[in-house]
């Protein structure tokens, strides 16, 4: 493939940009020491600093679901005390009985006695 | 400063932390590079944001750059992506643009006026070919580049042939 300088020289001029070289020259290098300044933060710096509220709230969600669930999922102790409790305390019986809708207390006193 | 240096030598005093080597790169591209940008972006002011953010791309990037191979290219590639950035950006917040009359600042000379139409005519020819094929006949005709490779040789064939052909319609009414 030839060149075209007839279409060189009209793209060139077309192209040409309309304000002064040495200005863009100087318009560049002004942004030199900010590039090399942005580039050399580490980036593993940056992203800790991104991630660091989100650890933190992960590790309190983590710690708290780790708290729920040891406190649902502990089996209550099997003594022969707690098994006799309901019969003696206000669970089923103030149940069956209040005149208001119960509060939840009221209802997990109610299921442990069911166990 | 000393512009007769290769590229390659001033890379590597760049890379050093040579301000003067990096900015002697940047005169030696910054036609080059402006005009990349003006081919893609259309809008002289936009194509200079673009060209600037291209040479600073490059800067932080010239730990990267193979200096077995030309500079030149390896610069216009992060223009050319500068550019099409730029382009991306602005379309998704598009103004109008200025009048035609307020952006000449008013009448010109005849010669001048010839040239200028005959520069927006073709740069709405650059505008209408596909982003990848405008590059193309810019680094080759206009930048001097060559290219070795088939597809980019396809993509410089139908973009000129495009320009010519307005080119020869130009000189056809202006005889």
């Amino acid at each position: 493939m030839k060149e075209d300088l007839e279409l060189r020289a009209a793209l060139k001029a077309a192209l040409e940009p309309p304000g002064d070289q040495a200005a863009f020259v100087a318009r560049v290098m002004a942004q030199y020491d900010q590039a090399l300044e942005r580039a050399t933060i580490p980036t593993l710096d940056v992203l800790a600093s991104w991630f660091r509220p989100g650890i933190a709230a992960a590790a309190a969600a983590l710690i708290a679901g780790f708290l729920l669930g040891r406190t649902v999922l502990t089996p209550a102790p099997a003594s022969i005390d707690a098994a006799m409790a309901p019969l003696e305390g206000p669970g089923l019986a103030a149940l069956v009985t209040a005149p208001d809708p119960p509060d939840a207390s009221v209802v997990f006193s109610s299921l442990v006695e069911q166990r | 400063m000393g512009s007769s240096e290769d590229d390659a030598a001033l890379v590597a005093r760049t890379v050093a932390g040579d301000r003067a080597a990096f900015g002697v790169l940047v005169e030696r591209y910054a036609g080059q590079a402006r005009r990349v940008a003006r081919a893609v972006l259309g809008d002289p002011d936009d194509a200079d944001d673009a060209a600037q953010d291209g040479f600073l791309s490059a800067l932080v990037k010239l730990s990267q750059y193979d200096s077995r191979r030309p500079f030149g290219p390896w610069l216009m590639r992060i223009v050319a992506n500068a550019a099409t950035d730029r382009r991306r950006r602005r379309n998704v917040r598009r103004v109008e643009p200025l009048d035609a009359s307020l952006v000449g600042g008013g009448p010109r000379p005849d010669a001048a006026a010839v040239r200028s139409e005959l520069g927006d005519r073709l740069r709405a020819a650059l505008k209408e070919l596909p982003e990848r094929r405008r590059t193309a006949v810019v680094l080759f005709d206009v930048e001097g580049y060559s290219h070795a490779e088939g597809t980019v040789r396809s993509e410089v064939f139908h973009g000129r042939r495009r320009l010519r052909t307005l080119l020869a319609d130009w000189k056809e009414q202006t005889r």
